[in-house]
C-alpha cells in the first residue's frame, strides 16, 4: 500500500500532465483550423493549373504530336524508385508517424521484390530519426518543413527529384503522406507523381479562338507547367499532412486528457481509502491504549 | 466600357480577383499588354510587375516572381509562385514595397528582368 504522501504526489503529477495535454489539444485545434484554411486557399491554384495543363495537352494532341515527353513516359519495370515521405517534426500524435513509416517500409519491400532500387527522401524529423535508428540510408532529408510548409522550400526539395527523374537517375517518384480526411480520421495517401499519368488529363474542346503560345513551343511550356504542377502536389501534400498531424494530435491529446482525469479519479479514491484506513488504525490504537490502562 | 476578368493565384491563395480594363504583364519574351477580347494565349511570365487598369479607374500593381498567364477573350488567369499586392485604389502600401523587392530579388530568373522590376519598385517608392 502506497503511503498517503506518495499518492498525493502522484495525483499532483497526473493533474499536471492533464493540464499539459489539454493545452496541447487546444493548440492543435487552433493550428488545425489554420492548416485547413491554407489547404482551402491553395485549392484554387490547383484548379487553375490543371485547367491550363489540360488545355495545352489538347493543343498538343491537335497538332498531331503525341505526348512523348519524358514526364509522361511510364516505365514497365522501374529500376530506381524515389519514395518521398512526410512525417511530423514532433511526436505525441498517436499513430500518425508510425503509420506513414509502416507504409513506406511496405512500399520499399514491394518495389525491392520487383527488383527496383529504392531511394528514400525524408521530410520531417520523426521519419528521419526512425530510418537513422534502423540504419537505413536516406538519399535526402529535411526537417522543419512539415511543421511550417513553405512553397519555395517544398519546390526546391521536389525539384531535386524532378531533375533526377529527367536525367534518368530515377524512373518513378512516389509521395507518401498521412492525409487529412476529417477531424478524427487520417488516411495514408500514396501519390505517384512521376511519370505523370497522361490518362488523367481530360482535355475538353474549347470554343474560343485558337490558342497562341509564347514561347512558341508546346513542349517547353508543358514541361515547365508539369514541373510547377508537381511542385504544387508536393506543397499540397505538406499542408494536408500538417492538417492531419494536428487532427491526430488533437485526438491523441483528448484521449490523454481523459485518461489523466480517470487516473486522478481512481487515485483520489485510493487516497481517501488510505486516509480512512489510517484514521481507523489510529482510533483503534487510542481505544486499545485507553482500555489497557483501565 | 469593355472590361474583362482578372485573377492572380498563388499556391497560398488568391491575390487579385476583379474586373479590369487592361493589364500589362511581364512575359518571358518581353512585356505585353492585354485588352478585353484578346485572342487566346498562354505565356510564361518572368519576375516583374503586373500593372492593372481597374474597371472603376485607378491602377493596381502586383509584383510576381514568375509563372504563367492564360488569356481568354474575357478572362485572364495568372498562375504565379509568389505575389505581393503593392498598391490598389486606396494608394500604395509602403511596407509592401520592401516585401515586393525581397520577392523579386529571390526570384530565379534573369538578372535583367529583376533589375528592371526592382528599379520600378524603387521609383514607386520615390514618388510617394
Amino acid at each position: 500500500m502506497a503511503s498517503l504522501k506518495d499518492i498525493k504526489r502522484k495525483i499532483k503529477s497526473v493533474k499536471g500532465t492533464g493540464k499539459t495535454t489539454r493545452a496541447m489539444k487546444l493548440v492543435s485545434s487552433a493550428k488545425l483550423k489554420r492548416a485547413e484554411e491554407l489547404a482551402k486557399r491553395s485549392k484554387v491554384y490547383a484548379q487553375k493549373i490543371t485547367e491550363m495543363i489540360d488545355e495545352i495537352a489538347l493543343n498538343i494532341s491537335k497538332s498531331e504530336k503525341s505526348l512523348d515527353n519524358r514526364f509522361f513516359k511510364s516505365v514497365e519495370n522501374p529500376k530506381v524508385v524515389d519514395i518521398v515521405f512526410i512525417t511530423a517534426d514532433k511526436g505525441l500524435c498517436g499513430g500518425f508517424n508510425s503509420q506513414t513509416i509502416k507504409k513506406v517500409n511496405q512500399l520499399k519491400d514491394e518495389y525491392e521484390a520487383q527488383g527496383s532500387t529504392v531511394r528514400l527522401r525524408a521530410i520531417g524529423k520523426k521519419g528521419v530519426a526512425y530510418f537513422k535508428f534502423n540504419r537505413i540510408e536516406m538519399l535526402n532529408e529535411i526537417d522543419g518543413l512539415s511543421s511550417a510548409p513553405d512553397y519555395q522550400k517544398a519546390a526546391s526539395f521536389i525539384n531535386e527529384c524532378i531533375a533526377d527523374y529527367l536525367t534518368g537517375k530515377s524512373d518513378k517518384v512516389v509521395i507518401v503522406h498521412n492525409g487529412y480526411v476529417n477531424m478524427i480520421t487520417q488516411e495514408i495517401r500514396v501519390d505517384e507523381v512521376l511519370p505523370v499519368d497522361a490518362s488523367k488529363i481530360t482535355a475538353k474542346e474549347s470554343t474560343g479562338s485558337e490558342l497562341e503560345l509564347e514561347p512558341d513551343d508546346d513542349d517547353t511550356l508543358l514541361e515547365a507547367l508539369v514541373q510547377r504542377y508537381i511542385e504544387y502536389i508536393m506543397y499540397y501534400a505538406l499542408i494536408d499532412s500538417l492538417a492531419a498531424e494536428h487532427g491526430a494530435r488533437m485526438q491523441a491529446m483528448d484521449a490523454a486528457t481523459n485518461n489523466a482525469n480517470d487516473m486522478v479519479k481512481s487515485l483520489t479514491v485510493a487516497y481517501n481509502k488510505a486516509r480512512q484506513e489510517a484514521i481507523t488504525t489510529e482510533l483503534i490504537e487510542i481505544i486499545s491504549g485507553v482500555e489497557s490502562m483501565k | 466600357m469593355n472590361t474583362m476578368k482578372l485573377e492572380i493565384v498563388t499556391p497560398t491563395g488568391l491575390i487579385f480577383d476583379g474586373d479590369v480594363k487592361m493589364v500589362t504583364l511581364p512575359g518571358k519574351e518581353g512585356e505585353f499588354g492585354v485588352l478585353p477580347q484578346h485572342a487566346q494565349l498562354v505565356s510564361l511570365l518572368d519576375a516583374g510587375l503586373i500593372t492593372i487598369q481597374n474597371a472603376r479607374g485607378g491602377e493596381t500593381i502586383v509584383a510576381i516572381n514568375g509563372g504563367y498567364v492564360k488569356v481568354d477573350e474575357n478572362k485572364v488567369s495568372c498562375i504565379v509562385d509568389g505575389a505581393v499586392l503593392i498598391s490598389d485604389e486606396s494608394g500604395v502600401v509602403a511596407e509592401k514595397l520592401e516585401e515586393a523587392k525581397e520577392l523579386l530579388q529571390k526570384a530565379q530568373t534573369s538578372d535583367v528582368a529583376i533589375a528592371t522590376a526592382v528599379g520600378k519598385v524603387e521609383s514607386i517608392k520615390k514618388s510617394l
